[in-house]
Parts: C-alpha cells; structure tokens; sequence
C-alpha cells in the first residue's frame, strides 16, 4: 500500500482540518507574504506636514475666478460652520460649474457616464482649485470600483499638483490611505492615516473614527498571515484581469506557494504538538461578559441596494454604451483616454449583482 | 486543495503570459485566469474568517 501523500492533497486534509475546528486557538508567527508586483508608485510619507490650513479668502477668490456669484460665496460661509468646510465648497463649485455638477451627480448616481464627465471637466480646466475637486471625485469614483490602483494614481496627481487650494484636502488624505489599505500595501497606508490623523484635527469625526478604527483593523491584518495572503492573491486578481500576467505577477504566484507550504507545515508541527480534547470543544478563552445581543441596528443589509455601476453599465444599450467609447476615443488626451478605456473595459467584465 | 488550486493559476498565468506573446488574446482569457485566482482568494478568506472567529489574532478583519 503507499503512504505517502502529496502536498496538495495534504494541503486539503491540514488546512480542512483546521477550518473544522480541531485546532482552533492558533498563534502563526512569521511575516507571511505580501504581493509586489505593479505597485503603484507611493511618495514617501512627509516628514514635515505638507498641507497649510485652509485659506478661505484664497478659495472664495479662485471660485469667484471660475464663476460663483457673490450670493453663492456668501452662502459656502454660511454652511461652512453647518457641513463642513469640505462639502460646503465641493457645494459651492456644483452651483457654480453645471458641467462639474453634472459630473458629479453621475458619480453619486452610480451612472458609468460619470468617469468621462468628470474626466472632461479635468481636461478643460486648468484651475487647480477645480482640479482637486475633480480628482478628489474621480478617485472616490475608482475606489469604489474595486480599482484602488487607478484611485492612487489620480490622488498622485491631486497631491503633486493641487494641495493647499481646496479644504477638501483632508478628505483627499484620508482616501489615499484607504486606496493604500485596498491595493493592499497594509505599511504605506498605516502611516498615512496616522499622518492624516495628526494634520487634520479638523476633518469630519466621521472620518476621523473611520481613520482609527482602520488603524486597528490594519495592525491586526498584519497579524494575521491568513488574511495577507488573502489580501495578496485579492491584488494578484486585478492584475490578471488587468491583462498583467508577466514575471513579477508569477513570483507573487509563487509565493502565495510557498507560504502555503509554510502554513502547511507549521499547522501540521502544531498538530503533532497538541495533546488531549481538540481547543474547538472546550470552553471559550474569551466568554462574553454578559450574555446579551451585541450592539447595532437589527437589520439585515439594505433591501433597496443601488444597482452598482457594473449593473448600470450592462444595463445600458449598446449604442449608448459606443457613443461613451466614442467620446472616449475622440475627445480626450492619451493619459485620459487610456485610463478610461481601462475603466470601461473593467466595468464590462465586472460581476454583476 | 488551495494549494493545488493556487498552482493550477500559477500554470494558467505562465501558459497565458507564453501564448501572449506570440498573438494579443482577448480579454476573456485574462478574465478567466482572474476569475480562477478570485476564487482561491475566497477560499482563503473563507479560511481565514473561520479560523478567526475561534481565534482572536487571526481574526484580524
């Protein structure tokens, strides 16, 4: 009879056992493994802080330089102290620039249109003030398409060239840690939100809390090799679909390998090391300390969820859907027109809800 | 079986990046690759919420 057993298959009986439970209360030291292929370019985290505080008169003047009305300035101060400094200008410039509204609303709308709106409103403008709002909106808009590589890509650009117009700055900062934390690049993104954090005393207590307890949930994720790894091969995914399947994406591949094998190996010294009652049947190490429901809304997810753009764009007619393309192809400048028809081509293949 | 999966991917995206090379392909065959290593990441994350609810430092998110 043979013994002995291949590594995938004892890969299958290790880790299956495990997610079964019988050796539940595990520690797994080791750095575990991180992609790297086609990573954004990041600059590195300013010492010194980079951003001034927002200078309101320098804002009201450039608004006033693109078009708003005396009325609609002295309305951005009057909802300043209600919303926020960030919203009420993201405000003032959508009452003042119909296009950018336009832009925008296709964004909050979730209507595939909204990329190329917003990417003609950047092209036509050469206002840095208007600039930042654009970009600040574009990335917001790749975030949430699954496609943070593109979002650090646009807040590059908004950090290299419009910070210090726009109290929207904060709200730029706090995305580019987040597009960090998606990509994932769990070390660039830590001390970008402690960065954020430490400059922007002033942002939104939404944001803020948002920032901290992403802090925590990264340095846990970097406890755990698991979840790393599942963040790698969540990269290596995009890269694929991306059409990148070159050398530095099979060496990630390869290491998601070898820290299978290693996971493998040092769930199986730990098998041979446990003695008595599997840990999944006894007791817990960390009982509640009353037993009642935990906090929250009692709701089971929203029942009237937006369709996504994915669904949008694949509800659209085709002639609709080519006269975007066109637009695409005929209207933008290379940089633009290259990333938008990736965008597009992304959201044709996207899932589906 | 994620192991034996993962290599699976690993030998699609070798074979794919060599066939590349010689004529374009479409953009399915990169999606099928993608969706391929989609599903070993869902195993791993399935394993890794598993273990984490039973273990607070895996249960990292």
């Amino acid at each position: 009879m043979n013994l002995s057993i291949n590594k995938p298959l004892l890969g299958l009986v290790v880790l299956g056992t495990l997610a079964s439970g019988v050796c539940a209360q595990i520690q797994l030291p080791g750095a575990g493994t991180r992609p790297e292929a086609h990573m954004p370019a990041v600059p590195p985290v300013s010492v010194q802080n980079p951003f001034k505080p927002f200078d309101q008169p320098r804002f009201e003047k450039a608004a006033r330089e693109l078009g708003a009305t005396a009325l609609q300035v002295k309305t951005f101060g009057e909802d300043m102290a209600e919303i926020g400094a960030a919203r009420a200008a993201d405000d003032l410039l959508r009452k003042a620039l119909p296009k950018f509204d336009e832009a925008v609303l296709a964004a909050e709308d979730r209507d595939p249109k909204a990329a190329l709106l917003l990417a003609k409103v950047l092209v036509d403008t050469k206002s840095p003030l208007l600039q930042a709002h654009v970009r600040y909106h574009m990335a917001r808009l790749f975030l949430s398409s699954d496609d943070p590589e593109r979002a650090i890509d646009v807040l590059n650009e908004y950090i290299g060239s419009n910070i210090n117009h726009s109290p929207l700055d904060g709200e730029a900062a706090y995305f580019y840690a987040q597009s960090l934390a998606e990509i994932p690049m769990i070390d660039a993104a830590i001390p970008r939100f402690n960065a954020f954090l430490a400059w922007f005393p002033e942002a939104s207590e939404r944001l803020r809390s948002a920032a901290h307890q992403r802090v925590l949930e990264l340095e846990l994720q970097k406890e755990s090799r698991l979840h790393m790894l599942a963040d790698g091969m969540k990269k290596t995914t995009r890269d694929l679909r991306k059409k990148k399947t070159d050398k530095p994406v099979q060496l990630d591949q390869e290491a998601y390998l070898e820290e299978l094998d290693e996971l493998i190996e040092m769930f199986q010294e730990m098998e041979k090391q446990s003695s008595g009652p599997a840990s999944g049947l006894g007791p817990s190490n960390s009982p509640a300390a009353s037993s009642a429901l935990p906090g929250g809304e009692g709701k089971v997810g929203n029942l009237n969820k937006k369709p996504s753009l994915a669904d949008r764009w694949g509800d659209m007619r085709d002639s609709e859907r080519k006269k975007i393309m066109a637009d695409v192809q005929n209207t933008m400048p290379p940089q633009y027109q290259k990333m938008l028809e990736e965008y597009y081509k992304k959201l044709g293949k996207a899932d589906r809800k | 079986m994620l192991r034996f999966l993962q290599e699976r991917v690993n030998k699609k995206t070798k074979a794919t990046d060599a066939e590349a090379e010689n004529n374009p392909l479409a953009q399915d065959d990169y999606d099928k690759i993608s969706k391929k290593q989609a599903r070993v990441k869902e195993l791993m994350r399935l394993l890794a919420e598993k273990l984490g609810k039973e273990n607070g430092v895996e249960g990292g998110q």
